[in-house]
């Protein structure tokens, strides 16, 4: 169903839907996973241009002062048109950035017009377990590792969480800081995961942006965005596949008829229908009670939950009700099925967060006990 | 914050918010407890002083426009009513006067037929059933053959109704019946006929549900004389008269709350069974939780956009195949929270509260048949929502 939207949102998806449309597309992002590039430069000019990595500042600290509602609205058109690029993530860390520092701290400068991405392990991810970075006040140095980092090849500058004696605190590391090392790996959408090593990477007081109580609060906003602008994404690539094969199932004809006349096949792409419209408004609300400070965090993990289930089975109907074309690499149908399964992997797939939804929400008592 | 599945998405305004309260506490006051949460259905003569009460506190109809004496709610406040009833588990009113003929009559009804019909559809004093569906006729209702002759001022009508809920209990029925047979489209010889059940010539008999309540009945019509002027709308017009019920009536019928109820329960008899501490239980409960907070969202965008008057065609099939297919899984697994006490057919005391999780299993497989099956739904998302061909 259509979203309530002011004119300046609808402008905003507009120019989204737009920069996709020519910047982006399947073929683009299979050229660019057959180079192995994980970001297109092109691409991530025109974001910078748009001003959507400031979306989620406030006015006051010279941003656009959107909110994740906004700025999903965007990332749901960019998902449509399989655009590769750490929109989700600069804006992320810039929104937490300049919620941490004052407006005259030398990082405000720092971060300005940089590719900055998150080196974050989010709560409920049981793989790496030990991973995590440690930091060492007396001699400022940092130890340790974070895996599954996206865009590690691209990235200007990290934004690292660490426990810093206990606490946490968050600190901004360049990509060529001396003692970290940065492995990366191809997923199969063309995107890339990340090792990233600190082997006693001395920072200044400059870069620790965040140590104090409010830390906590911060990287766990900026844990949720990174979630919640994914699902965004990943609910417009589930609904371009569906696009695609909808149109697909009205044109190819077997035993004399459309396919697209069959109860069996109609059925199935209703399902996704259905559970497509369900998602939407969910994502949306929970984008929504997140800009207002009303969500509650087992929201963020349903939403991310139930999109990625989703569109995973949108993909796989897609590729099934494309038959043997569909199973090509020249089709497009597989950018799509391979951009969601990349993403619904991304910060935490199904498992992962119905787990923490079920942490979350059981009685206090019970997870007592 | 505390995590309360039936509250979320909570969006009231102050004066929604003030009306709430006031919803709240008069139910508090006024509702009999031993009317609520009860494990099995209420029958309509039970109901009807609860009815009453709702009536004279002027909150029966809240959808009804204020000249035919309903509140002229707006669709807020016809949720926060239903919202507050069920929060208590109190019993909402039968559907089929309020809900369905009510409004029909109030839009297409003769100045004769309203002062008839609608005061007492307002008191409770008569109970109505729905007679649409017939042993030949189920999914494929255009197809219905009950016939209705005119013989001057008065129809003749043959013919054998069935799955009539409430059919035993009811005064009136409003009847869909073939009076042109040569008509094609077929629906296009069809006519609604008021029939007032206490006429000579109609049998009625109940049938036990799989539930085994007796909620729906047969009726058996042979020469039954229908006066004329108990048609409601144009003859052989009974179709687009029906088609004009589909929209916010859903709202109460497909209401989240359902499956939230249900899915409560499970919760409850997990807790007391033990199965609350067995993953694969909390990985299911889960999985249930998020779609019912997905369709909570879907449904109050469904209201925001209804009240602005963009409720897309989507609507109303969405919310049959989502609340109904989420309602199902949270009795299935209330059953299995349950463990062996799941196949009991006598109630489960925990503490105060009855439980009965196989009638509840039972109940909600009727809510994906009833009025137009979910395949039914699918095949008109699909024609008429995807556009694919036939």
């Amino acid at each position: 169903m259509e979203l309530l939207l002011n004119e300046e949102q609808v402008l905003l998806r507009e120019a989204a839907a737009k920069l996709g449309a020519s910047m982006g597309g399947p073929r683009q992002a299979r050229t660019l996973r057959d180079a192995g590039i994980e970001s297109d430069a092109a691409a991530w000019s025109e974001i910078v241009g748009a001003g959507w990595l400031s979306a989620l500042v406030a006015e006051r600290h010279s941003g656009l002062g959107l909110g994740i509602f906004d700025l999903g609205l965007a990332l749901e058109e960019t998902g449509k048109h399989v655009v590769m690029a750490p929109l989700v993530e600069t804006a992320s860390a810039i929104w937490a950035v300049t919620n941490a520092i004052e407006q005259s701290h030398p990082a405000r400068n720092a971060i300005e017009s940089k590719i900055v991405v998150p080196a974050t392990t989010l709560p409920g991810q049981r793989y790496d377990r030990a991973a995590g970075v440690t930091f060492d006040p007396q001699e400022s140095i940092l130890t340790g590792s974070v895996s599954f980092v996206p865009f590690g090849a691209s990235a200007e500058l990290f934004l690292v969480d660490m426990n810093a004696s206990g606490a946490t605190a968050l600190c901004l590391v360049p990509r060529n800081a001396a003692g970290l090392s940065i492995t990366t790996t191809p997923n199969v959408d063309g995107s890339t995961s990340g090792t990233l090593i600190f082997s006693r990477v001395r920072i200044t007081s400059d870069e620790i942006i965040s140590c104090g109580e409010a830390t906590a609060a911060i990287l766990t906003k900026m844990q949720e965005l990174l979630v919640l602008g994914t699902a965004a994404e990943l609910l417009g690539v589930a609904q371009a596949a569906f696009d695609m094969t909808l149109g697909y199932v009205k044109l190819r004809e077997q035993f004399g008829k459309q396919i697209g006349s069959f109860q069996a096949l109609q059925h199935r792409l209703v399902n996704c229908f259905v559970d497509a419209e369900l998602n939407r408004s969910l994502l949306f609300q929970v984008l929504s009670a997140w800009d207002d400070g009303t969500s509650h965090p087992a929201m963020v993990s349903a939403a991310k939950a139930r999109v990625g289930k989703g569109a995973l089975n949108t993909v796989r109907t897609a590729l099934q009700l494309h038959g043997a074309i569909g199973y090509t690499d020249e089709h497009d149908i597989g950018i799509y099925f391979k951009r969601a399964v990349a993403l619904a992997a991304k910060y935490g797939n199904e498992i992962t967060h119905v787990g923490r939804f079920s942490e979350l929400t059981l009685p206090a008592q019970l997870a007592a006990g | 914050m505390q995590w309360n599945n039936t509250t979320l998405f909570s969006d009231d305004n102050p004066a929604d918010r003030a009306f709430r309260k006031e919803v709240r506490d008069w139910i508090a006051a006024n509702c009999p407890k031993d009317l609520c949460n009860r494990p099995l259905r209420i029958d309509p003569p039970e109901l009807k002083p609860w009815h009453r009460k709702l009536y004279e506190r002027g909150w029966i109809a809240p959808h009804w426009p204020k000249e035919a004496g309903g509140m002229g709610a707006t669709l807020t406040q016809q949720i926060i009513l239903f919202e507050e009833m069920s929060r208590v588990g109190a019993p909402t009113p039968y559907p089929h006067g309020l809900n369905f003929i009510g409004p029909l009559i109030v839009d297409v009804g003769t100045p004769v037929q309203k002062a008839l019909h609608l005061p007492s559809i307002l008191t409770g004093d008569n109970t109505w059933c729905q007679g649409y569906s017939e042993p030949g006729s189920g999914s494929d209702l255009a197809s219905l053959s009950t016939k209705a002759v005119l013989d001057g001022n008065v129809f003749v009508v043959n013919g054998h109704k069935i799955w009539t809920t409430n059919g035993h209990f009811a005064d009136w029925m409003f009847a869909l019946v073939r009076t042109d047979p040569e008509a094609r489209p077929r629906h296009a010889g069809i006519t609604m006929l008021l029939i007032d059940l206490k006429s000579p010539g109609i049998t009625v008999r109940p049938i036990q549900t799989i539930r085994g309540d007796a909620e729906f009945a047969e009726e058996f019509f042979v020469d039954v004389r229908v006066p004329k002027e108990n048609m409601l709308g144009q003859l052989n017009c009974g179709w687009q008269v029906a088609n004009k019920l589909l929209g916010s009536e859903r709202f109460t019928t497909g209401h989240p709350r359902n499956a939230a109820v249900i899915l409560n329960r499970a919760r409850q008899v997990a807790e007391y069974s033990g199965a609350i501490r067995d993953p694969a239980f909390l990985h299911r409960m889960a999985l249930l939780e998020i779609d019912l907070l997905a369709f909570s969202a879907f449904y109050r965008h469904a209201a925001s956009l209804h009240s602005n008057g963009r409720a897309p065609p989507s609507m109303a099939p969405v919310i049959k195949i989502a609340g109904g297919e989420l309602g199902q899984q949270a009795s299935e697994l209330l059953v299995d929270a349950a463990g062996p006490l799941g196949s009991s057919a006598v109630d489960i005391m925990i503490g105060k509260t009855a439980f009965n999780p196989a009638g509840d299993l039972f109940e909600m497989r009727r809510v994906t048949v009833g009025s137009g099956t979910v395949e039914i739904q699918r095949n008109i998302l699909a024609k008429r929502v995807l556009n694919l061909p036939s």
